[in-house]
């Protein structure tokens, strides 16, 4: 067993490297072929060694990317802000004020909101907002992924409130602190690891949303995700440029979620693993 | 075995200290003095009911009409169930994609659910570089899953450039023409790529609660590695199991970026999952009524399947009905 174990081990460790680059290779297939020229890029044997340029990059930045980007971080920074000013207060009800089967009935409400497929609101939710004029409007976006990550931040704030040592909380209590103060200068703090994760969380599946951007935003306020799609569809070689504005697009997930690795299984688990 | 089992007894006990659910369930009693002020939950309320319930509502009100915004002569007229029979009984596509909608989904679980336990068992080990090699391990789950359907489609599942292709072609192999010859496969397959990290993340969490002592004990007594897995490391991790099997399914039902980005639902219909088509005979055909009643069809098996699962998970875990 031993002797075996010893040839085993290094061999493992050999096949786990080699398995994580598998996953990732995709990823650092476009990051290179970003670089390349697009005639690089359409050979029939795969160019590893070509001349490396910005120009992709360049034709991304002037095919209107900063207008794109606008969308993108306005919609996923104001939908992650709103939803933390309503979740985090709806969370604290939930640990410290509600009884017992209130909070479970909400907190199954929480969960059974973010299980609801998109496409069934879709429809109606189409109807609503061309009725109100708000079709194509940043504002649409910028409410349905509030929607959308709301009961993510509830579950997970609610989950990090549930670890804080209550004698702090009774202490502020004690001393007279009303509701509010004990939120933001206690609870928040107290929890601020967690809270953050969330947040990013949040921004990750705004930024990275397909779905309603398509549907209910395409022409007047679309997001990064829209602006791929148009450059593969619209350019006659588009390998490289999308390849690069990719590779752009991809960076600020990839950052934002490595930070928050700790919290992604408790994020998306609603709590249910950590 | 003793050692095993009493070990195992002990991880049992472990695992159980750290559930949430027994922590949840232990509110001071000193708290219940604060239970004044209810009402701070009241605006998220509200507003998820706005977002979230309302139109769902007006879906019910919507499936029983028929409303085509192509003929708006024709008007908004009830029909009652005909839209949800005209599904079940005479729509040619409906069952073929609920069909599709299942092959993608399980597929696409099933090949997550072994790649993420190879994963996580691999990065569990005491390796060089541990914890980078985990965040990198997990970039395929945080990068936009629309863009990286095009990367596929175009850099790496290409006949003409695609490098898999290539790769096929150096070994003597055939190429495959993946999007047309085996279409909801290729998006299984890319599918299942973005969801092994979070298997391989659920699982890790779920590694590190089982004490290394039963590993230990284990090999003290004799298993090999399988029968460890099998037999020991499987079962303590039949909670996070049942995790990642309810939530990824309840996400991968909701892909839709990834087939609007390469087959558009085609050929033919070979890739519409009900989401898809939901989206298709709202957008394409404009046929409200039609869509409404596939998306309630759409919330009522989300929640079966997740009920089903839940009762599943229950018979084991029964304090977590809550």
């Amino acid at each position: 067993m031993v002797s075996t174990r010893k040839w085993s081990q290094p061999l493992l460790s050999i096949l786990t490297y080699v398995l994580v680059l598998v996953m990732i290779f995709p990823v650092i297939w476009m990051v290179i072929t970003g670089f390349k020229q697009e005639a690089d890029a359409y050979t029939a044997v795969p160019s590893l060694i070509f001349q490396p340029t910005l120009t992709q990059f360049q034709i991304a930045l002037n095919g209107g990317f900063v207008a794109y980007l606008f969308n993108s971080v306005v919609a996923s920074l104001v939908s992650t802000a709103i939803a933390m000013v309503l979740g985090i207060p709806a969370a604290y009800c939930m640990v410290f004020q509600m009884r017992k089967k209130g909070s479970n009935d909400m907190l199954f409400f929480v969960l059974s909101t973010r299980f609801m497929p998109f496409a069934a609101i879709l429809v109606p939710l189409y109807v609503i907002v061309s009725r109100l004029n708000l079709l194509d409007n940043l504002f649409t976006l910028i409410l349905v992924y509030t929607a959308m990550n709301l009961p993510l931040i509830i579950w997970m704030a609610r989950s990090y409130f549930l670890d804080l040592p209550k004698e702090v909380l009774e202490g502020a209590w004690l001393d007279g602190c009303n509701t509010l103060r004990t939120i933001v200068n206690i609870v928040v703090p107290m929890a601020a690891p967690g809270l953050t994760a969330a947040a990013l969380l949040a921004i990750i599946f705004a930024w990275n949303d397909f779905f309603f951007a398509v549907t209910l935003t395409y022409t007047q306020a679309p997001t990064l995700p829209i602006m791929v799609a148009v450059f593969s569809s619209n350019q006659d070689l588009f390998l490289a440029k999308v390849s690069a504005l990719a590779t752009a697009i991809i960076i600020v997930p990839i950052i934002l979620g490595i930070y928050a690795q700790r919290h992604l299984v408790r994020g998306l688990t609603g709590g249910a693993l950590k | 075995m003793s050692r095993t089992s009493s070990a195992m007894r002990q991880g049992r006990q472990i695992l159980n200290g750290v559930s949430p659910h027994t922590r949840a369930d232990t509110t001071p009693p000193a708290i219940s003095v604060r239970r004044r002020v209810t009402w701070l939950h009241i605006p998220a309320l509200v507003f998820m009911i706005i977002m979230t319930q309302v139109p769902f509502v007006l879906a019910l009100w919507f499936s029983l009409h028929s409303w085509n915004l192509l003929q708006p002569a024709e008007g908004f007229v009830f029909v009652g169930l005909s839209n949800y029979i005209n599904e079940f009984v005479v729509d040619p596509n409906f069952w073929p994609v609920i069909g599709h909608t299942a092959e993608l989904i399980f597929g696409a679980i099933a090949l997550a659910l072994i790649a993420g336990t190879i994963l996580a068992l691999l990065l569990n080990r005491p390796i060089w570089g541990r914890n980078v090699l985990r965040g990198v391990a997990t970039v395929p789950f945080l990068v936009t899953p629309s863009v990286m359907a095009l990367v596929w489609k175009n850099l790496m599942l290409s006949p003409n450039f695609g490098i898999i292709d290539w790769a096929l072609h150096s070994l003597g192999l055939p190429t495959i023409a993946w999007f047309s010859s085996i279409p909801l496969e290729s998006i299984t397959f890319i599918v299942a790529w973005e969801w092994t990290p979070f298997v391989m993340l659920v699982l890790l969490a779920g590694l590190q609660s089982i004490p290394n002592e039963v590993i230990e004990a284990a090999t003290v007594d004799g298993a090999n590695p399988f029968t460890t897995f099998w037999y020991i490391v499987f079962p303590m991790l039949r909670r996070a199991y049942e995790v990642a099997l309810l939530f990824g399914t309840i996400f991968i039902f909701q892909t839709f970026g990834e087939i609007y980005l390469t087959t558009s639902g085609g050929p033919g219909f070979a890739t519409n999952t009900l989401p898809y088509y939901t989206y298709q005979t709202a957008f394409n055909s404009w046929q409200i009524g039609q869509a409404a009643a596939l998306g309630v069809i759409g919330v009522i098996i989300a929640i079966l399947a997740a009920r089903a699962m839940l009762h599943f998970t229950a018979d084991h875990t029964p304090e977590e009905r809550g």
